[in-house]
């Protein structure tokens, strides 16, 4: 008898519908399964149904998994195919499985339990208006944030049977410990950081406008302590963004305990690969650019980082996304991200010390290469550290982390309301002719613009990017045009100021 | 023997080129002298027959032997090399002296060579590891002496030697003296650097061609810049035998030896400050150089065109940078209006008056039109 039954395998982001079909005949006992699964989906398959007190029929059993040539990764079919297998052996009726969507593992003795990637399957349930889905309770809170999907909890395999029958689902688990309550508790604060106003300062306007900052400043002085504060100051991300970020996150942890609400914030160790950052080093494994999606990518020790690796964010920095192309498949993520970047001035840190800087000149025309180049070029702002600052404990700070936020949010309101219908919301993503439009520069403006291209402080693009950090701290002022003041800030702070190589006196 | 009119290439004599053959072939023992102080010089100084017995050792017998067996072709090899020995007229006339080598391979014509030293020559040097004020000074110095007519001379290391042809190459003619033989490659980072000082100027060596960069070639060449030059300005020197090797041959040879301040607290100019104390000329610009070579004409604090026009508030700002508050967290420290302070640093910055130096400090540096 032929019993039919529907899930999801994940695929990079996409969830990739298949249909389990299962056919029980007369013959030898056996069971064959084509079509690319997991081996090890038999077994469990297979103890799951004798430990719930069904039987595993003794005949001669093959179940197909349709698109036949995808090979599917991962063990949410396990459901599926067990459903199939009862509704095949005449257990259950086969008609029950219409109008379901299985998704979940199964342990050995029949416990259902939670798989990656939910929110991107319910999504796609909903979108292809495939039914109810059924899945294990530490998942229902991601599935149901999809509207207007039926989402049905069971616990175990004969909890799945009940529910297939249009019987009582369980109760949901209240998971404690997702992703959310991780976040939301050990939030640094701003106010925290002393001596250091200058880089403060140029942290808003980064996190007011999106621009990719770059922290430098001697060993100590606190460059990673001021890169975890940003998480603070950014606005709480808007509902259509966690839903993003909750996918995203979704298929790398199998719960995230409901909708993500903080903003991702990914700091991965220098010695990562090209493929750790970007994705596509198994078939369905994500990168941190990915993963960094609506939120702040962290790279401390930028000097430390594989030259490839750095030249591979250029598409996702540019984009904000990035295609993977491997052999039999290709996958695009998401991944617009803010990049915060952190380094020495120099390779022993005490560039323009004297008395302590210990690099000569080969040293320091290396670490200066490492750094330009095609990544520096998308760094608009350079948040500069000092070391003297960094024994400062008696100042006051500057601005606390809920100021900032107040600031930051009210300048991106000024941007979205400005760049309303252009199709970006920030001031960094504005492109060349959303500049000529957005930023208007006075005469006096003009004439710095001009002497600085004759100085040969700024190309181009560099032009650019100080156009687009005038414009965010124009709008920090609330300034309805781009002051002179503004564009001189701008210009002090511009990305590629901290690159002088020699010693200072 | 002089060498004929026409064959400028190969216009050196016998007995200068075999000098220069032996100190090539003692290239080893020279290495292991050359960290003490002085006593390279000194060996240098030996006529050929102690030189070999003072550093052959064992190799002693058989390198008479190759000695008395040497002929000039054996340094002909390479064509645009001309060879000019202590006995042609285009022999700089001041390395006439102690310890001065026999032969100067040129990678010029003797002409121009002879036109190059004909001026007035200044020695740039000073540390290789120079700071950006030492670098700036170095660069303005340059470019101020070769805008009046002198050739700027210095070794082809980084540094300030480096900063110094840089600058008299933008306005003038430079004179390099380089560590090995003409045609080996110097180092990548100043290969550009060495065409654009061969342009107008000269680069010489005492190497034979294709003879290797060798650690005794640094110390040596300190020796030739000094003697070349009729005034040698220590730039920037920290207080070490190596990095005020130009100025201690240049006061051993009787010549005039200038000094540029630094900060008295920077390490990086302590070697300057040791020589100003022991009665090095103060050396504040390429105005000061030129009062040693042809007098004091007039009172020469002279006008800057851009920085005595400027506002107050650009002019505090220059100065307390130049105090050595060179970093934006110093400068806004307590500020009130920290963006202004900013603009201010960036209208600097555009004027020329302010640099970004290392890790990103403020460094003041001289406008451009503000030359000699």
């Amino acid at each position: 008898m032929l019993a039919r039954a529907h899930t999801f395998t994940i695929e990079g982001l996409q969830p990739r519908h298949v249909t389990v079909e299962v056919d029980v005949r007369a013959g030898l006992p056996a069971f064959t399964i084509v079509g690319l699964a997991d081996a090890a989906v038999r077994e469990r398959v297979r103890s799951a149904i004798l430990n719930c007190g069904y039987e595993f029929p003794g005949r001669r059993i093959t179940a197909s998994l349709a698109p036949g040539d995808v090979p599917k990764a991962g063990v949410a079919l396990d459901l599926a195919l067990a459903c199939a297998v009862l509704a095949g052996g005449g257990q259950i009726p086969r008609s029950l499985l219409d109008g379901h969507v299985l998704f979940g593992e199964l342990a050995l003795d029949g416990e259902l339990r939670p798989c990656r990637g939910t929110l991107a399957v319910a999504e796609a349930t909903r979108r292809d208006r495939l039914g109810k889905l059924v899945v294990a309770g530490a998942c229902a809170r991601e599935a149901e944030l999809v509207d207007g999907l039926d989402v049905a909890i069971a616990d175990s395999l004969s909890s799945a049977v009940r529910v297939l029958g249009g019987g009582e689902q369980d109760v949901a688990r209240v998971e404690t410990g997702g992703v959310a309550k991780r976040c939301a508790a050990a939030a640094p604060d701003l106010h925290e950081v002393r001596g250091q106003d200058h880089a403060v300062r140029a942290l808003v306007i980064a996190a007011a406008g999106g621009h990719n900052c770059l922290l430098s400043g001697p060993p100590g002085t606190g460059k990673t302590m001021l890169a975890q504060r940003i998480v603070s100051i950014l606005p709480p991300l808007s509902r259509a963004e966690a839903i993003e970020v909750t996918r995203i996150r979704g298929i790398v942890e199998t719960t995230t305990g409901g909708l993500v609400s903080e903003r991702p914030w990914r700091a991965p160790h220098h010695s990562i690969t090209t493929a750790g950052l970007i994705g596509g080093a198994r078939r369905d494994s994500i990168g941190e650019v990915a993963l960094a999606h609506n939120g702040v990518l962290f790279l401390d020790e930028l000097s430390e980082f594989a030259r490839p690796v750095l030249e591979a964010l250029r598409q996702p920095l540019e984009d904000g996304r990035v295609a993977i192309a491997r052999a039999g498949h290709s996958t695009i993520y998401p991944s617009r991200f803010m990049l915060l970047a952190a380094t020495n001035p120099c390779p022993c840190g005490y560039a323009g010390v004297v008395e302590r800087c210990r690099c000569g000149e080969a040293e320091l025309a290396r670490h200066r290469r490492r750094l330009s180049g095609p990544l520096l070029d998308r760094i608009d702002l350079l948040a500069q550290l000092d070391l003297d600052g960094a024994h400062d404990r008696t100042t006051p700070a500057p601005i606390s982390s809920s100021q900032a936020r107040e600031l930051v949010a009210g300048a991106r309101e000024r941007q979205v309301a400005r760049l309303r219908g252009a199709g970006v919301s920030l001031n960094a993503h504005m492109d060349a002719g959303l500049l000529r439009h957005h930023v208007s520069l006075d005469e006096r403006g003009e004439q710095m613009l001009r002497a600085a291209g004759e100085r040969g402080l700024l190309s181009a693009r560099g032009r650019d990017r100080v156009l687009r950090v005038a414009r965010t701290i124009a709008d920090l002022n609330g300034s309805h045009s781009v002051r002179p003041r503004d564009l001189g800030s701008a210009l002090a702070l511009r990305g590629d100021g901290g690159l002088g190589g020699k010693r200072a006196a | 023997m002089n060498g004929e009119p026409g064959a400028a290439a190969h216009s050196a004599c016998a007995q200068c080129l075999r000098r220069s053959w032996l100190v090539a072939q003692l290239s080893g023992p020279l290495d292991c002298n050359c960290r003490a102080d002085g006593r390279l010089v000194d060996l240098l100084a030996l006529p050929d027959e102690q030189l070999i017995e003072a550093l052959a050792g064992r190799r002693r017998i058989e390198l008479r032997q190759r000695y008395a067996r040497f002929t000039p072709e054996q340094l002909r090899g390479v064509d645009g090399i001309a060879q000019v020995c202590m006995h042609d007229p285009g022999y700089p006339p001041a390395l006439h002296g102690s310890g001065a080598p026999a032969t100067l391979f040129a990678s010029c014509d003797p002409q121009r060579l002879s036109r190059v030293t004909a001026r007035p020559v200044v020695a740039l040097v000073g540390t290789a590891r120079a700071t950006d004020y030492g670098a700036e000074m170095a660069r303005a110095l340059g470019r101020g002496l070769a805008a009046s007519g002198v050739t700027v001379a210095g070794e082809l290391v980084g540094g300030i030697a480096q900063a110094a042809h840089e600058g008299a190459s933008e306005t003038g003619t430079s004179l390099a003296v380089l560590a090995g033989g003409m045609d080996v490659a110097p180092p990548a980072a100043r290969r550009s650097l060495l065409g654009r000082i061969e342009r107008d100027g000269a680069a010489v060596s005492e190497s034979p061609s294709t003879t290797p960069r060798r650690q005794w070639n640094a110390a040596a060449a300190a020796r030739i810049v000094a003697g070349l030059a009729e005034v040698t300005v220590a730039v920037e020197a920290e207080d070490s035998a190596r990095e005020l090797a130009g100025a201690t041959v240049a006061r051993a040879l009787g010549r005039t030896v200038g000094a540029v301040p630094g900060r008295v607290t920077s390490r990086a100019s302590r070697g300057c400050h040791a020589l100003l104390r022991d009665g090095a000329v103060l050396i504040r610009g390429a105005g000061d150089v030129l009062d040693l070579l042809y007098g004091v004409e007039r009172a020469h604090e002279q006008p800057h065109a851009v920085r005595d026009r400027l506002e107050p508030r650009l002019r505090s700002v220059l100065e307390r940078v130049g105090a050595g508050l060179d970093t934006p967290q110093k400068l806004t420290a307590g500020a009130a209006r920290p963006a202004e302070l900013l603009q201010a640093l960036s209208e600097l910055e555009l004027l020329g008056l302010l640099a970004r130096g290392a890790g990103g400090r403020y460094v003041p540096c001289d406008a451009i039109d503000a030359r000699v």
